[in-house]
């Protein structure tokens, strides 16, 4: 872009050769003023990306509390995770809640997100209205989603089992019965489904009009359409949800930590039916300070969510090229 | 319309009006939380434990309909949450100020400045977008450390100065402005600074405002990254002080759901007034 506007110059401006001249001499100074101008990033990048990483990984080796220095231990840690189950009870426990977690929250935020933005696409009037309705939980600071919650939730004058009671429905211990506390969190997952609504909706805006102009002369009717039109070119939108909303539920904490953590008791939630894979990050590094093992967590999550990106590229270039 | 007798509606209409009807059901299911939490947070003590849910509080002896802001009171001199306020705005605005100011400035010389290294540094800058913020979280601490911001304020603010989704997301932007505009100030005489100054920042404010909405959003809300580096009552963050409200024992909803207001309040002020520019922000960006 740059080269043609030059060539450009050249040939609608006679001082052009005085400007290339200028460009030449002032070269190094831009050089140097491209170094200046990213030499903030640079630091960050170093100190805190580009060390943080190398860290997570060389720590995973050590045991280290980050007051004595570490002390290497090889393999150890890995290890004593994987198969020692007296050290480290709940670490394959934390893996299947949040796999849990994220296999139920995912599908259900994706698809009442999905149906909301067929009906709002649906709609002329009151678009904006809806979209920032259900948009509003998705701003709100998750502290504040976890105690309205809480108090939503509450087994005795919570809101949801009063209208439950109304509609002569049992009573449900939501956050106290070790069953229930998933779908309990899913909900609150749900419920905060408005970032994925506007990806549909994005996506759903993208739709030539002419397909269903098409479809509508062929006498198809409205399922029809959803499935054989809507639904298949929504595919790289609904890739798209699947991977991001995988990556964000599978590193679920703040929510979980003010429901069942910051209380100091029984972290993790009754019968450690919430102890969530990054909880556990937490707990060892901040509670036990076994920050060696933290790390060798951490780059167990690092990988897991390496692979899941790379899937997304490799999917994304199949489905554009 | 509405005159015409039930029978006249077109299958359309009564269609259309049970799409209205599904959608004003999930706004409900969707606000109903936040009106109760401001409701709850208007009432005493003594009147938050009712058999039906009351919606507005009324007295439960005398039947009388009342607003008090004494639970307000209570958690902003009391609990701290007065202070957790202004540590939280102050964090914020600083933090949103570092961002938009050296991303922009990366971003620029990413999309405009020739310097050797260039599109490689890009592009390993870029790709430590892979990794997930948690993974990286005992080491950031450890380096906070180090550099002797641990349980300050500078703490929060330093370590969270730059975000590599925004460089990328301004120099996209960046480089959809027409190069010829620049050349031609150049020709002025103009330095690189004054067109990134002068030219480029102006013509970027949609993209700038997108950013400082994001990033204020964000670090308004954050949790995670306050929890672990502050150990000092009197630096906590709005979140932090939050949730050691809400994880106490006892049931105190009233001081609880005035704390979570007094969270939820700013954000949503910004965001009514910035709605569409957030909403289209979403939708071009992916954004979460």
């Amino acid at each position: 872009m740059r080269n043609n506007s030059s060539d450009l110059l050249q040939v609608t401006y006679p001082q052009s050769k005085t400007i290339l001249r200028w460009c030449q001499r002032s070269r190094n100074r831009e050089w140097l003023l491209g170094y200046l101008f990213i030499m903030p990033l640079i630091v960050y990048f170093i100190l805190f990306l580009l060390y943080p990483t190398i860290a997570a990984f060389i720590y995973g080796f050590t045991s280290w509390n980050m007051r004595t220095p570490p002390v290497w231990v090889g393999l150890e840690n890995y290890k004593k995770l994987f198969f020692d189950r007296v050290a480290y009870p709940y670490f394959w426990h934390s893996f299947t809640v949040t796999l849990k977690y994220v296999v139920l929250a995912v599908p259900t935020t994706m698809s009442v997100a999905l149906v909301i933005a067929l009906l709002i696409n649906s709609i002329r009037r009151m678009q904006t209205f809806f979209k920032v309705c259900l948009y509003l939980p998705v701003i709100t600071s998750a502290v504040a989603v976890a105690a309205i919650w809480r108090w939503v939730y509450d087994p005795l004058y919570g809101l949801l089992n009063m209208v439950l009671k109304a509609l002569h429905i049992q009573k449900v211990n939501w956050l106290g019965e070790p069953a229930f506390v998933i779908p309990s969190l899913v909900i609150i997952a749900t419920w905060s489904l408005g970032s994925s609504m506007l990806i549909y909706l994005a996506g759903l805006k993208g739709i030539p009009k002419q397909y269903y102009e098409a479809a509508l002369i062929d006498g198809v009717n409205g399922w029809q359409q959803f499935r054989y039109i809507t639904w298949p070119l929504l595919q790289p939108t609904t890739f798209f949800l699947l991977i991001t909303g995988f990556i964000g539920s599978f590193q679920v904490f703040e929510i979980i930590y003010v429901l069942y953590g910051a209380g100091g008791g029984s972290i993790g939630g009754p019968r450690q039916s919430a102890l969530t894979y990054v909880l556990y990050i937490y707990n060892h590094a901040f509670r036990y300070y076994e920050m060696g093992t933290a790390c060798a967590m951490s780059f167990i999550l690092f990988i897991i969510i390496v692979i899941i990106t790379i899937i997304q590229f490799k999917y994304v270039r199949q489905t554009y090229e | 319309m509405c005159d015409k007798p039930m029978s006249k509606m077109s299958k359309f209409q009564v269609k259309k009006l049970f799409v209205y009807l599904v959608l004003s059901l999930f706004v409900i299911w969707t606000v109903g939380p936040f009106i109760w939490m401001v409701s709850t947070s208007l009432k005493h003590y003594g009147d938050i434990f009712t058999p039906v849910p009351q919606l507005i509080p009324r007295d439960k002896i005398t039947g009388q309909v009342y607003v008090t802001l004494e639970n307000y009171h209570y958690v902003i001199e009391m609990k701290g949450l007065g202070r957790a306020f202004l540590n939280s705005l102050l964090v914020t605005i600083v933090v949103t100020a570092f961002k938009l100011f050296f991303d922009s400035l990366a971003a620029y010389a990413f999309a405009r400045i020739r310097f050797p290294g260039r599109d490689f540094f890009f592009f390993i800058v870029i790709s430590s977008m892979m990794v997930p913020g948690v993974a990286l979280l005992v080491p950031r601490v450890y380096i906070t450390r180090l550099l002797g911001l641990y349980n300050s304020l500078w703490g929060l603010i330093i370590p969270m100065s730059m975000s590599v989704f925004d460089i990328f997301l301004l120099r996209q932007f960046f480089l959809n402005i027409p190069v010829e505009l620049e050349e031609a100030s150049m020709i002025d005489g103009a330095s690189r600074w004054d067109i990134y100054w002068r030219i480029a920042l102006p013509l970027a404010k949609p993209a700038l405002a997108l950013v400082a909405i994001t990033s204020f959003t964000w670090h308004w809300n954050d949790l995670m990254w306050p929890l672990v580096i502050l150990t000092d009552a009197k630096k906590y963050t709005l979140p932090l002080a939050l949730a050691l409200l809400a994880s106490g024992q006892a049931p105190r909803p009233h001081y609880i759901m005035a704390g979570a207001t007094l969270t939820v309040i700013p954000i949503m002020i910004i965001f009514l007034i910035f709605q569409r520019q957030i909403l289209e922000g979403i939708s071009i960006t992916g954004l979460k």
